[in-house]
């Protein structure tokens, strides 16, 4: 055999050379650090920063100091005046009426006005706009009126006071309408809005960078100063990977990051050179959705039974350490919080016997519970993400046990956990939902949800309906938290599900960066940050 | 050797229908209703479903909803993605470059490190170079590339700062995913380089070669390697099926951006369009490039198109 020619060898390596070259386009260096510059490492990258169109939080948490809304919330819960000066509302609750600022601009010039809130608002409700969490935020929205040019009025079909919480939530947050007329899908990575921070540039999978917009020459609703915002450029890094995200702000590749792990957190809130920020989410906790129609669990005295049987402490103490607080009712504490709802159901597994007992379930030799040969049998129905079920699924497994109850967990992909949940086909789903007004639980347990939206425990209770309808409508705040109180206890009473666990949204920073203030959605907002030196 | 490419890229039409049949079907076998889970995160009107249901053809006969998949994938139209609203094949476009150069630069470490190491071990028969290369080679093989990667980053980028743990772009950003990712296949490489170089020196002309009394290293250069080399370029090529793959875990690790993160993304979202349009641009991309290494094998190896 005859050794191949060193041309040959030369051309096949050439050859590989050139393709390679052809198929690699050059690729820019991530931005430089300069003073100003505070990069922030996120656990996933959104999938459009158009404020209408993302059904996802990762949106709001970049955004939240570049698009402005009408009203602000702060974490204290109240509303105040944002681009809006003032607001009142109809007698019959069919009606927002909003004096807005007449000295703000888009960060393309694009005047702000009343013609271009009402432009946002329809641009939502088009049917040919895929819209996002946005559209149920504006609920039964029937147009705006322009009153004069800076005077709207937003009408709706039916009172709908859920609107007023909404409308300081970035769902609703306001984009210029010139760039969403010219500038076709640039809205999805670079959406222009009035705030003091504005969207530069955006690399796919890696970055987005905002920069101080120069003209903001207001007072922002969460800071006590006037004028642009302190930072130069604030760089969002997108680092799935929890371990290389904690990595990176220790080595001081980010000085900020989102969503610490548990088993990191101790090391940082030990270490004088990070602080870490803990808030609660507004919504629904961590809970599992009794399912009241698939028997045993259409038995009250069963699902009561599992309430007092899970032990939550055993939650906070094995998985979460540190990133939750025990959950109660249905909404998180920060929603609304009472000594009725966190009374009623401490853990008492000897209740939970009791209450077994009285249901007809005796206890039987293999230490599973049994009626009429029948063992007492719950299928949990668990998303399986690759690395074994959610550790929740397994904590209730071992918590209910040792009352007697089997509980089978049915580890799935996402897909067909969907869908067993819309088909009530298992005993309830652990979800968790965030939402800014206490009508999140409307999606929750009101009838007309059954198979459409997360109304997992299908529950239909004509009670409760009515509650949740009356919320709806009620525009007094006292009156509606009244009204929620009422819904929560009575979902409590009928023990239409099992809070969990309160999670926290969960921030570090490195001890230099200073000044990051939160919403009550607890998203930062940034205009006061800095970077100590 | 026209021929023999004539036949290999033939041969190629069968696999690629097979791939578009296997990607397609992705959307029947997965339990439930597609749409319903694809927009189970957005809050839908029944409308909005069916309008989906419509845009993705859905409602038509199969058979006909297949025509147009691999009719509208022939023309480069992969569909549009549901979770970012852009044309897949933009999205693809978009991480290629990233990915290639990663797969690329692992090629490099994995050629740059087996091949030497193999010819090493071969020369020095049973030595302790031999044992030596070899339990690098082992080590290689067993560590998992996230492993690899969580440990370079530990060393590298927090203890002694040297790299960044994230980010695309520029050579910093590459070297320790391109050698968590390289390691496997320069394992790989050095045990094949080590036996087929054992195999090669003893071969008559290898000692013909000495005999006309040509130096030690010219002849191992020269004669042997050279020949030695050849079964490697087959493992090039399905080893770059194995970097793909990899490059899903290296990607997440590494905060690359790139075709794995786009894949995991886009199953992790339920947007359909994207992983099927992605998948098969992927299975197409690895069936080509066996191609190609093939037609090099024959290029560089006449015996090949001959038998």
């Amino acid at each position: 055999m005859r050794p191949v020619p060193t041309w040959k060898w030369a051309t096949l390596a050439l050859v590989v050379l050139a393709v390679a070259a052809a198929g690699v386009p050059s690729i820019r260096p991530a931005g430089a650090q300069g003073g100003g510059t505070l990069v922030v490492g996120l656990d996933q990258e959104p999938p459009t920063l158009d404020p209408h169109a993302s059904p996802s939080a990762v949106t709001y948490q970049i955004i939240a100091s570049v698009t402005e809304n009408l009203l602000y919330r702060g974490p204290d819960g109240k509303l105040v005046p944002w681009l809006a000066e003032s607001w009142t509302v109809a007698r019959d609750g069919r009606s927002v009426t909003f004096k807005l600022r007449r000295d703000v601009k888009f960060h393309d010039g694009t005047p702000f006005n009343a013609d271009a809130v009402k432009f946002n608002f329809d641009r939502i409700v088009d049917p040919k706009f895929k819209a996002g969490g946005s559209r149920a935020a504006l609920g039964s929205y029937a147009g705006s009126k322009v009153l004069d040019e800076f005077t709207l009025q937003v009408l709706f079909e039916t009172p709908y006071s859920p609107f007023l919480n909404s409308v300081a939530s970035g769902v609703l947050s306001l984009v210029s309408p010139k760039a969403v007329r010219e500038s076709g899908d640039a809205v999805h990575t670079r959406p222009v809005g009035t705030g003091p921070f504005m969207m530069k540039d955006y690399v796919a999978k890696d970055h987005a960078t905002m920069v101080r917009f120069p003209g903001y020459a207001r007072k922002a609703p969460w800071s006590d100063r006037t004028g642009p915002a302190r930072l130069e450029t604030v760089v969002w890094k997108f680092i799935p990977e929890p371990g290389t995200r904690v990595t990176t702000l220790e080595s001081g590749e980010t000085q900020g990051i989102y969503l610490v792990p548990a088993q990191s957190l101790p090391r940082l809130e030990k270490d004088p050179g990070f602080r870490v920020e803990k808030l609660p989410w507004p919504g629904v906790p961590r809970i599992w959705l009794l399912n009241v129609t698939k028997p045993p669990l259409d038995d009250v005295r069963v699902r009561r039974a599992v309430n007092f049987a899970v032990d939550k402490d055993a939650f906070l103490a094995t998985v979460y350490r540190g990133t939750g607080l025990k959950a109660f009712a249905p909404l998180t504490a920060v929603m609304l919080d009472d000594p009725a709802l966190r009374q009623a159901y401490p853990f008492d597994p000897e209740k939970a016997k009791a209450l077994l007992g009285e249901a007809g379930w005796a206890p039987g030799a293999d230490g599973i519970r049994a009626k009429a040969g029948q063992r007492l049998e719950i299928v949990l129905n668990a998303i399986e993400y690759g690395g074994g079920a959610d550790p929740t699924a397994q904590l209730i497994q071992s918590s209910l046990r040792d009352v007697g109850i089997d509980v089978k967990i049915k580890a799935q992909a996402r897909p067909p956990w969907y869908e067993d949940n819309y088909r009530c086909a298992t005993h309830g789903p652990v979800m968790f939902l965030r939402s800014i007004d206490p009508d999140g639980l409307w999606s929750l347990f009101h009838s007309s949800q059954v198979g459409a939206n997360f109304n997992w425990s299908c529950v239909k209770n004509a009670k409760l309906d009515g509650l949740l309808a009356d919320g709806r409508r009620e525009a007094d705040p006292a009156k509606r938290r009244a009204i929620y109180l009422a819904a929560e206890k009575l979902a409590l009473d009928e023990a239409l599900t099992v809070p969990l666990v309160d999670e926290l949204a969960v921030w570090a920073f490195r001890a230099p960066v200073q000044g990051v203030k939160y919403n009550f959605n607890a998203y930062p907002v940034l205009s006061d940050a800095t970077i100590r030196r | 050797m026209l021929t023999y490419v004539g036949r290999r890229i033939l041969a190629v039409v069968p696999v690629l229908f097979g791939v578009t049949l296997a990607v397609f079907s992705m959307l029947f076998l997965v339990p439930g209703d597609p749409v319903k889970i694809m927009l189970a995160e957005f809050v839908t009107t029944p409308d909005q479903i069916a309008q989906m249901r419509a845009q993705l053809h859905l409602d038509e006969p199969v058979i006909e909803q297949y025509g147009r998949f691999v009719a509208n994938a022939l023309r480069g139209d992969l569909g549009v993605s549901i979770r970012s609203r852009r044309p897949v094949a933009a999205e693809i476009a978009e991480n290629i470059g990233s990915t290639g150069l990663l797969a690329l630069a692992s090629m490099m470490v994995a050629i740059g490190l087996g091949v030497p190491l193999g010819l090493l071990a071969a020369l020095g028969r049973n030595s302790w170079l031999d044992v030596a290369a070899m339990v690098v080679a082992l080590l290689g093989v067993a560590m998992p590339s996230f492993w690899l990667g969580f440990l370079l980053i530990f060393v590298f980028s927090l203890h002694l700062g040297w790299l960044p743990a994230t980010g695309g772009g520029d050579l910093p950003h590459l070297v320790m995913p391109a050698v968590a990712l390289g390691m496997i296949a320069a394992a790989i490489i050095a045990r094949l380089t080590r036996s087929s170089m054992l195999e090669v020196l003893g071969q008559d002309y290898v000692r013909t070669a000495r005999a006309k009394g040509l130096g030690g290293a010219s002849v191992i250069v020269r004669h042997a390697l050279r020949n030695a080399l050849i079964p490697v370029v087959t493992v090039f090529g399905l080893q770059f099926g194995n970097l793909l793959a990899g490059a899903v875990i290296v990607e997440t690790v590494f905060s690359r951006p790139g075709l794995g993160r786009l894949i995991v993304g886009g199953i992790l979202a339920k947007d359909f369009p994207l992983v099927q349009g992605t998948v098969l641009f992927v299975a197409a991309a690895y069936v080509l490039i066996n191609v190609v290494v093939d037609v090099a094998y024959a290029y560089v190896d006449p015996r090949i198109r001959i038998g």
